[in-house]
């Protein structure tokens, strides 16, 4: 029976329950929220306000290392050198031998007043104690209660100890990763920099950075309050460290080539000259110098543009140097050989109008292919190189990768450019001959004798040997497969009359190295003077070779823009042969033991 | 059918007579054990044993606690000592950056009067065969790396030579070595527009 009386207090204890339900499930849900969806806040604000502290463990950059393992490029610390102005100008507690601040009658400290501590401070950043004072008191303009300001950034790790020593509790010294170079300028072209925040800019440190660059970790732990971890607290996440990059660069090569480029390009007040030291079976780069080079490790020393690699950069026509390429393309779809002959004046026209000259007057020859090039002689390659189609001409200079790059992907490196057979004029078909309407870089001329060098199978160019991960893996880059470009039969005809041009040539005499043979070519390049010309006794000249030419190991470009106390491609000789013996020395590359076998100039 | 149908129907024939209950007379089935069976006393060893396994393990903890906040403050030192020794390891490589860099060495040498740049020769041991020129100094260097030195080296820049403590390589090398060049070569300047000539060569 439910009366009124009983109805009620059950009624009560369902409410209560609910009550109590509700209360419970709202504590229930703020829990949740507290320990799983905001943990991580409250964890953090823990880590703030608590006793907790958190530090970031800093990875190390990978040093960047020569092919012998000498170091270009390591990992170290800089410190900057904050101040808290407002402390600062209220000068620093005088502490006694142990350390305890020193009190005077009344229990207050006594204090260093600043104007004596600045001065110490100066002494050990290297600037003048009015310099610091300044500091602390253009800050205090600006904001009396200033907290804050750079007495100066990125000291050593020895000032930062000496300023630590002075115990001074208003100066706090934030680390930075930061580069060092020990070699300088030495292969800084290629190396490249990173700006003082860490960002790699230029160079491998940025082509490269994907190995290079380190991940921080971090480590968060719970202090006592004599500053001792809390056994248990730390939670670590550790740093990776960048991995080793590996060039094929020699750096003791590398500095005598930029010693070697500096002199000559000074000596013949050239706007700037470079060298290129390839392997001639391997495609390889053991040298790349160039002037001016940057010192990465200071980049803002040098012009801005200077600052990265020209020679990598740049693309020109290349002139003589690339009439080999004429002499293969006749020999393999014009069925000529190194004796043919053509009937060559110095000045020719051809039926179609277009008129072509020898560099100098000369009396009718009957020059041979040899001829061709021992003389550098424009009508006898236009000559022979008409024997064969624009079409096909047009092939070869593709086969020989021009239009196509090279396998360095250098940032801001031109591919070359060469137009389609098609659209050359009378002019173009002449002058495709012997270099001139096409553009190629530097390192794209050093690849055609490395070819040539090579039995007709050119490899790609090479400046990074491997990547070594912390963890030990070797990640080696991924290069184009090699290019049998031409038959090795015609490489070896080809560089047979190279070797002619270093033995008969007008330069045998300046650029004899005794013992060894070489095969060389020498090009003077005309450069446009943007107004649809050419720049008037102007050139980009250069000379390339390799040796020894009965087994070829090395080959080098020397290159000079607009050498003025000589215009011409004679300029290049003292330099090419520095650099080739230097070559030889360096890798104690035998003698030939044997003479060029000479082949008839004019028959 | 000589069996009385009348026995087989009465289910109790047979059966043991239900037990008469008399008033008073408890049943003798069930009766109370005379004697509860003698209580074995707890031995003590076990509870000394608990109690004192319970102390032994509150112990250790402690001092494992002790131990390890003991090791905690020496890792504090070691990680301390192990601070000061990076840097002075840093400092001491800060030191030496750059000694070792080929510009620094070769303008050493050149203060000692070597020279380079010379066609090699060799001398084969099998049969004291000399490949090459056998020739011997017959020139100048090839490169100048101190009077023309110009490849810097911020690292290095200022620091006195080895071979020679008056003199050192200057600040950041290329240009301003490449301007004190120029001077002295003694060609004349450039002829800036001759002749027209012909392309290349």
């Amino acid at each position: 029976m439910t009366t009124r009386a009983t109805r009620s207090p059950r009624r009560r204890t369902v409410v209560a329950l609910a009550v109590v339900l509700v209360v419970l499930s709202a504590f229930v849900v703020r829990l949740v929220d507290i320990q799983v969806v905001n943990a991580r806040e409250h964890v953090d604000d823990s880590e703030q306000f608590a006793t907790g502290a958190k530090s970031t463990l800093y990875g190390a950059r990978g040093d960047i290392v020569d092919d012998n393992g000498v170091v270009l490029a390591s990992s170290t610390t800089l410190y900057d050198v904050q101040i808290d102005p407002m402390l600062a100008a209220q000068g620093a507690v005088q502490a006694d031998a142990g350390g305890n601040a020193m009190t005077d009658a009344d229990g207050k400290n006594i204090m260093t007043p600043w104007t004596d501590v600045a001065p110490k401070i100066a002494a050990i950043t290297g600037q003048s104690a009015a310099d610091v004072e300044k500091i602390v008191s253009d800050a205090l303009a600006e904001n009396s209660a200033s907290r804050f300001a750079y007495v100066k950034r990125y000291v050593s790790t020895e000032e930062y100890r000496a300023l630590a020593a002075l115990k001074l509790p208003f100066l706090t010294f934030p680390l930075h990763p930061s580069r060092t170079y020990p070699d300088g300028a030495v292969a800084g072209n290629l190396i490249g920099f990173v700006g003082s925040d860490g960002d790699p800019l230029e160079g491998l440190e940025s082509l490269q950075n994907s190995c290079l660059q380190a991940t921080d970790g971090s480590l968060t732990y719970q202090r006592g309050a004599d500053g001792v971890i809390i056994p248990g607290t730390e939670i670590e996440k550790p740093a990776v460290n960048g991995g080793t990059l590996k060039l094929t660069i020699d750096s003791d090569l590398q500095w005598f080539m930029q010693q070697l480029i500096a002199e000559e390009t000074a000596r013949y007040q050239a706007d700037w000259g470079g060298i290129i030291v390839m392997e001639a079976k391997t495609g390889k780069i053991r040298a790349l110098a160039e002037t001016n080079t940057v010192d990465p490790n200071d980049p803002g020393a040098s012009d801005p543009d200077n600052r990265g690699s020209r020679l990598l950069r740049v693309s020109y026509e290349p002139g003589s140097t690339f009439k080999p390429v004429t002499a293969a393309t006749v020999i393999e779809q014009g069925g000529l050989t190194p004796t043919s002959t053509v009937e060559t004046p110095d000045r020719i026209q051809f039926p179609n109008g277009a008129v072509i000259n020898d560099s100098e007057s000369h009396p009718t020859q009957n020059l041979t292919l040899t001829g061709g090039l021992v003389e550098s002689s424009n009508v006898a390659m236009s000559q022979f190189g008409a024997q064969v189609p624009a079409e096909t001409r047009y092939d070869y200079l593709k086969r020989f990768g021009v239009g196509d790059g090279t396998a360095l992907n250098w940032s801001g490196e031109p591919t070359g450019e060469v137009r389609d057979a098609s659209t050359w004029d009378n002019q173009t078909f002449y002058t495709t001959t012997f270099g001139q309407a096409f553009t190629v870089t530097p390192t794209q001329v050093t690849s055609l004798f490395q070819t040539i060098a090579n039995g007709g199978v050119r490899m790609p160019a090479q400046l990074v040997e491997s990547c070594t991960k912390p963890d030990g893996t070797v990640v080696t880059p991924t290069l184009p497969a090699p290019v049998q470009v031409i038959k090795p039969q015609t490489a070896a005809e080809v560089s047979q009359m190279l070797e002619n041009v270093y033995a008969q040539g007008t330069l045998a005499d300046d650029i004899k190295i005794p013992g060894y043979r070489l095969a060389v070519k020498t090009g003077t390049a005309q450069i446009p003077d943007g107004h649809g010309g050419y720049k008037d006794n102007l050139f980009m000249t250069s000379l390339a070779g390799y040796a020894p030419a009965d087994d070829p190991q090395y080959v080098v470009l020397t290159l000079f823009n607009e050498p003025k106390t000589n215009t011409m491609s004679s300029a290049n000789r003292s330099v090419f042969k520095k650099a080739m013996t230097q070559v030889l020395t360096h890798y104690r590359v035998m003698p030939s033991g044997s003479d060029t076998p000479l082949l008839p100039v004019t028959q | 059918m000589s069996v009385p149908a009348e026995s087989n129907l009465d289910p109790f024939v047979g059966a043991a007579p239900l037990p008469l209950r008399t008033p008073g007379a408890p049943a003798r089935r069930l009766h109370a054990v005379e004697q509860p069976a003698p209580r074995r006393r707890p031995r003590l060893v076990y509870g000394i044993v608990a109690v004192s396994g319970a102390l032994l393990i509150g112990g250790a903890q402690m001092g494992l606690s002790i131990l390890t906040t003991q090791s905690s403050y020496e890792l504090s030192t070691l990680g301390d000592q192990q601070r000061s020794l990076d840097w002075q390891k840093q400092m001491l490589q800060d030191s030496i950056a750059g000694l070792s860099s080929p510009q620094y060495l070769a303008a050493n040498a050149e203060a000692m009067g070597m020279v380079t740049g010379q066609a090699p020769t060799y001398l084969r041991l099998s049969d004291n065969a000399v490949i090459g020129t056998a020739a011997g100094l017959t020139g100048a260097s090839a490169v100048n790396a101190l009077s023309k030195a110009a490849v810097g080296n911020a690292l290095v820049s200022g620091r006195p030579l080895v071979g020679d403590p008056a003199a050192s390589l200057g600040a950041t090398g290329g240009s301003s070595v490449v301007d004190k060049a120029i001077p002295d070569t003694t060609t004349p300047p450039a002829i800036a527009d001759g002749l027209p000539v012909p392309a290349t060569h």
